[in-house]
């Protein structure tokens, strides 16, 4: 190996043969070129000739050059380049590649790969063999790995197919079972760790010491495993949490929570501060998305570790009401159950039900409005039910006021109600104090109108001002609460429905009853009774798949001590749909870092920078010399015919791109300065408006409109050209004030709020037109907004603006069977940009202009439809979309200009029928 | 006929160059034995009283004589040179000589049939006839030829009997040895014939443009030549052309022939212009 800088040689005695450049150059230029062929009629007029001199017969000096550039690089091949050299393995021996590749391993296992490629191209230029072995149990369905010594070649390849794992190393087992013997006493061992510590750790040291010199190879700080914990309750919030082995630099994650078809809901960073091996962050995702959270995982890290499943423990919180379902037809808004039920049923699982019926099923929170009193047996199995960690919300009414002590509540009561307010009260309706800091309702906003009028009273003792979450203004409590066992019981001294209070009302109470939820801590313990099937586990790679064939079952006794193992690997187990979630990183311990092994390991980083071999670039650089030189020798022997006529293709080349460059500047002109300027004189605008059938558009001085105007005219006319016997000219800008309409069969006038009224002169030019028997469709523009219902939106109320004056006959809704409707296609909608916009038409009886309405009036924005810039591509997107729609709105056009050429032929030509009938007759 | 469709392009090329050369030069005039009028003369003794005109006579005192134009037709022997060695051009804008002779043969031929000459292709047999007609075979058979592409096609026209004061023109590039050329010129020339040689060359074959290390080779199978550096025979071979061509026109001159140059880069025209000029010389007349 032969170094010079980032470059290197791995064959450079091949170098030598650099000497022979000279003799080659030497050579080169003793050979004469080969004579240029040419044919010649006058051949026998030089037969004979002979040359006083003659050409000398050298190569040209840059030909020369060219050739030895060729042989130079092909020497350079030879010597094997290389860029960023590996440099040599020490030792001697066997490599004994040891990697582990337990869940830790899965972030930067690329690296790892890289590494441990590199480590084998060096072990196989000194021409030694190289044994793998791996420190995680191989998955359920696969063998383990051979652990002999074999050609590098191979072992390349098994590094290629090998994957981290979803669960732990095994190092014990491996320092227990590795057998020494092939790889003798004096191999070169690298271990590339994970960079985690376990129990073995050491014991594997020493045995790999044992059979030779040992590497170990730790992770970068960036790539270190970092285990992501499921989201755990502390202090009534959801909490974040995330373990590493500890490290002295501080270390930020990003956690991305996703849903189920993957899209990301929420980002959370967390950081790990300088030697702590802890890090966490509230589980900050809104409520409403909280629920569709499936998964979580720690950004950039791509591992079985450092992903989060979470099953429906997390998401939904099963919430159980007492009473009677709210009935349709009787009075629900006296029902307290309507109330709960309209606060609570976008976030959470509910049922409605007797108590009963409820503790069967599994709930997290049971709310237990006042006219559900529980019976005696009810209240027993409640209080078990809460001690084993339900949250029972109590809602107060007249019963509790008259009943004031049944076990169930979390402070004692006096007797009776106190009413605040009303016919006959001093006082008035109290209002919220703020909540403290120490209640879960903590930083919620009180709306200024809610009230409470009517309230059960707590008899004061020591303990009632801890146990207050909520308090009137006056400091009486309004909410309590008591843990009881696991769980909590929570009185509202006031009623769930709109008797006592006006709290129902408003958005306070969902986000108090919300907070409530979200104390629960989900299915009271996670346990389950029958045995759950893998559904979908993880790889190493943090990725969902299929199970592979042998993994166990999880058994109800099993779960707290489920263990990601081959057999039991981390992931999603149960039926469909109801599904458990076992993840990695809260079964994996306590992680400590690998930082060494006694017993003097050389340590390293593992590193992915990977030399670059160059012998294929510098070959085909080689070889486009001698392609290059073959033509330069076909073209100095004349033997090249091509290249008189290659001489002149830049130049035409050129020719054509100055051409297409003219081409492109010339093609934006200003739409605007067209139009205008083809109304400059009324001359031209006569000549321009009769030598050739014109639509036209109103220029209604919204510039962007207008645009659309003249490019929705445009495409009409190109549909109308492709299909119809119309062969319209390109469409003209008219401004009623000025310019003549009379010239014009039709005219497209979009209603915008920039245009201003018409002047007098104006509305009689628009009158006469119409009177005449012209046709102008006025556009609204805002189906979309009108949601088809005409008369209402902001462009009916313009187009009012803009007609003030003419004289409008009465408009109907366009009758089903009308002209337009069959004058070129047979339609029955009509659809512009929007769709669904009614059409109207004047309600003519037939007897003026032939029964022709002059007015078509809709909203569908049918220019935006009808739009084409200047490659014929459709300009704007239709709503609800679809080139049907497009289509259609094309279809109206051509029918619309028909209607406007032809007025109602079409309607005559219905009778066809009747009169070939009556001919025959 | 698949040539037919390139045989009106020819044709019509033919009849532009052709046209050209009426406009700037007129007929025969002089009195001879033709239908259309040529001018009135006194009567002289001798004249035929069946020639005087009388309806010019009664106009006035003298009496006149109708004369008409001289309208002879001549027969002419077209032939060109239709070996490999004319089928090259030195460059793809320029035309092959033999497309060029070909062209200068139909236009030529254009021109003799419009002034009410019999024409024919030399080599053939056909008898000299007038008529458009004679002219689309003439291209006809050329076409033919050409796509036959004879290999061993003659450089120089066979030997045939011709019968006196008949005209032949013949297009080559005349490189043939000066010997064969005389031998043949002598042949025609004393049989009575009279002849317009057309010398057609490319400018290559002038100029001899090429440079350094060249192999030449021939097309007629003469084999190669290698030459180290052209650019020094250069003055050699233009003094060989030179003497090729001194020697045609001193065999042209001998036999009272008349001898034209030709440049497939220039214009064809010139070299019709010189030969109608060269054939409508009251020579050939008196020659009869």
């Amino acid at each position: 190996m032969f170094t010079l800088g980032a470059l290197a040689f791995a064959a450079p005695w091949m170098l030598a043969l650099a000497i022979t450049l000279p003799v080659i150059w030497w050579l080169l230029r003793l050979m004469p070129p080969a004579p240029k062929l040419v044919r010649f009629p006058a051949i026998r007029l030089l037969l004979g000739l002979k040359p006083d001199e003659e050409t000398p017969r050298r190569l040209p000096l840059w030909l020369a050059i060219l050739r030895l550039l060729l042989v130079s690089l092909m020497i350079a091949a030879l010597a094997q380049p290389l860029l960023n050299p590996a440099g040599e393995i020490e030792g001697g021996g066997p490599l004994v590649v040891v990697i582990d590749d337990g869940w830790g391993a899965a972030p930067g296992w690329r690296q790892r790969q890289q590494h441990i490629g590199n480590l084998i191209d060096k072990a196989e230029r000194a021409g030694r063999s190289v044994a793998i072995v791996t420190t995680a149990p191989p998955a359920i369905d696969e063998q383990p790995l051979p652990r002999g010594l074999m050609r590098p070649a191979d072992a390349r390849a098994l590094i290629g197919a090998l994957k981290p794992k979803p669960w732990p190393t095994d190092r014990a087992a491996l320092a227990r079972t590795l057998d020494a013997a092939p790889y003798g006493t004096d191999a070169t061992v690298v271990w590339v760790s994970d960079g985690l510590d376990g129990p073995a750790a050491t014991a594997l040291g020493e045995r790999l010491t044992a059979i030779g010199a040992l590497q170990l190879l730790l992770p970068e700080g960036g790539v270190a495993p970092v285990a992501l914990l499921p989201p755990s309750v502390q202090g009534g919030e959801l909490v974040l949490r995330a373990a590493r082995p500890p490290a002295d630099q501080p270390r930020r994650i990003a956690v991305q929570a996703s849903d189920e078809q993957g899209r990301a809901l929420a980002r959370m960073e967390m950081e790990f501060a300088a030697g702590e091996s802890q890090a966490q962050t509230p589980f900050s995702v809104p409520n409403e998305l909280r629920n569709r959270v499936v998964r979580l995982d720690v950004e950039r890290q791509g591992g079985a570790g450092s992903a989060v499943l979470l099953d429906e423990r997390f998401r939904r919180r099963p919430v159980g009401i007492v009473g009677e379902p709210p009935s349709e037809t009787g009075t629900p808004l006296l029902n307290e159950v309507y109330y709960l039920d309209r606060a609570l049923a976008p976030f959470a699982a509910l049922s409605v039900g007797d108590i009963g019926k409820l503790l069967q099923e599994k709930l997290a929170v049971v709310l237990l409005p006042d006219n559900a009193a529980p019976s005696t047996a009810d209240s027993d199995a409640l209080a078990q039910w809460v001690a084993a960690g339900g949250v029972l919300v109590r809602f107060a009414g007249p019963r509790l006021a008259n009943a004031p002590d049944d076990g169930l509540i979390p402070v004692r009561l006096r007797a009776g109600e106190r009413a605040l307010g009303g016919a006959i009260a001093w006082g008035e309706p109290a209002t919220l104090a703020e909540f403290s800091d120490k209640s879960p309702f903590a930083g919620l906003a009180i709306p200024q109108d809610v009230r409470i009028s009517q309230q059960v009273l707590a008899e004061p003792n020591a303990e009632l001002s801890d146990r207050t979450w909520a308090r009137l203004s006056d400091g009486t409590p309004l909410v309590t609460a008591e843990r009881r066992g696991e769980g909590w019981l929570v009185l509202f001294h006031s009623s769930a429905n709109t008797t006592w209070n006006n709290l129902p009302l408003s958005g306070l109470f969902v986000e108090m009853l919300q907070r409530l939820v979200a104390l629960s801590r989900g299915v009271a313990g996670g346990t389950f009774d029958q045995a759950l099937r893998p559904y979908r586990v993880f790889d190493g790679f943090g990725r969902l798949g299929d199970p592979p064939v042998g993994v166990r079952p999880i058994l109800p006794d099993q779960s707290a001590k489920f263990v990601p193992a081959p057999a039991t690997p981390p992931g999603l187990y149960g039926e469909e749909g109801a599904q458990q979630a076992f993840n990695l990183g809260d079964r994996v311990g306590t992680l400590a870092a690998l930082t060494g092994i006694p017993g003097g390991a050389t340590l390293g980083l593992i590193e992915a920078q990977s030399e670059i071999d160059l012998v294929p670039f510098v070959l085909v650089a080689a070889l486009i010399l001698l392609l290059a030189d073959m033509f330069i020798a076909l073209w100095l022997r004349g033997l090249l015919p091509a290249a008189t006529r290659l001489r002149r293709a830049p130049a035409a080349m050129l020719a054509i791109a100055l051409l297409g460059g003219g081409l492109g500047l010339s093609l934006p002109t200003d739409v605007r300065a067209q139009s205008s300027g083809a109304a400059a004189t009324p001359d031209e605008l006569y000549l321009r408006a009769t030598l050739e059938t014109r639509l036209a558009y109103v220029v209604t001085g919204n510039n962007e409109v207008d645009q659309i105007s003249r490019a929705g005219l445009t495409g009409l006319g190109n549909v109308l050209r492709q299909r119809t016997s119309v062969e319209p000219a390109e469409p003209i800008g008219v401004d009623p004030e000025s310019d003549e309409l009379r010239l014009f069969p039709f005219i497209y006038w979009p209603v915008t709020a920039e245009q201003p009224s018409l002047s007098r002169a104006g509305i009689a030019a628009v009158d006469r037109f119409l009177k005449q028997g012209g046709i102008i469709l006025f556009d609204t523009r805002d189906a979309h907004l009108t949601g088809g219902r005409s008369g209402i939106g902001s462009g009916t109320r313009e187009l009012r603006r803009l007609l003030a004056g003419i004289e409008i006959p009465p408009l109907v809704a366009m009758p089903k069977d009308h002209v337009i409707g069959k004058s070129f296609y047979l339609l029955s909608d009509f659809p512009g940009r929007w769709s669904g916009g009614a059409l109207w038409l004047e309600a003519g009886d037939g007897r003026v202009n032939d029964g022709v309405s002059s007015l078509v009036i809709g909203g569908n924005d049918w220019a935006g439809a009808w739009a084409i810039n200047s490659f014929g591509d459709p300009m704007l997107p239709v709503a609800p979309g679809g080139n049907n729609q497009r289509e259609l709105a094309y279809r109206f056009g051509v029918n619309i200009v028909m209607y406007a050429l032809t007025g109602n032929y079409k309607d005559d030509q219905v009778h066809l029928p009747k009169i070939l009938e009556r001919l025959v007759r | 006929m698949a040539a037919g469709a390139a045989l009106p392009a020819l044709l019509v090329a033919a009849d532009r160059v052709a046209l050209t050369v009426i406009q700037g030069v007129h007929g025969r005039r002089r009195v001879g034995q033709g239908d259309s009028f040529w001018q009135f003369r006194r009567y002289q003794p001798g004249d035929a009283t069946s020639r005087i005109d009388w309806r010019q006579s009664a106009k006035n005192r003298a009496v006149f004589v109708r004369e008409t134009e001289w309208e002879a037709a001549a027969s002419v022997w077209l032939w060109r040179d239709a070996s490999p060695s004319m089928r090259w051009s030195s460059a793809d804008t320029l035309p092959q000589k033999a497309e060029r002779a070909e062209l200068a043969l139909l236009a030529l031929g254009g021109l003799l049939v419009n002034g009410g000459e019999r024409i024919a292709q030399l080599g053939t047999g056909e008898r000299p006839v007038t008529g458009r007609a004679v002219l689309r075979r003439l291209a006809a058979t050329l076409q033919i030829e050409r796509r036959h592409d004879d290999a061993d096609s003659p450089s120089l026209p066979r030997r045939m009997a011709l019968p006196a004061y008949g005209h032949v023109v013949w297009f080559s590039d005349f490189l043939a040895p000066l010997d064969e050329i005389e031998n043949l010129v002598r042949y025609y020339a004393g049989m009575g014939v009279f002849g317009h040689l057309v010398q057609v060359l490319d400018p290559a074959e002038e100029e001899l443009p090429f440079s350094g290390h060249v192999r030449f080779s021939g097309l007629e199978g003469e084999g190669t030549h290698l030459i180290r550096r052209v650019e020094a025979v250069r003055t050699a071979y233009a003094q060989r052309l030179t003497a090729q061509r001194e020697g045609l026109a001193r065999i042209a001159a001998s036999s009272g022939w008349t001898l034209h140059q030709h440049r497939t880069d220039h214009a064809p025209q010139t070299l019709l212009l010189s030969l109608y000029l060269a054939m409508a010389q009251p020579r050939l007349a008196a020659a009869r």
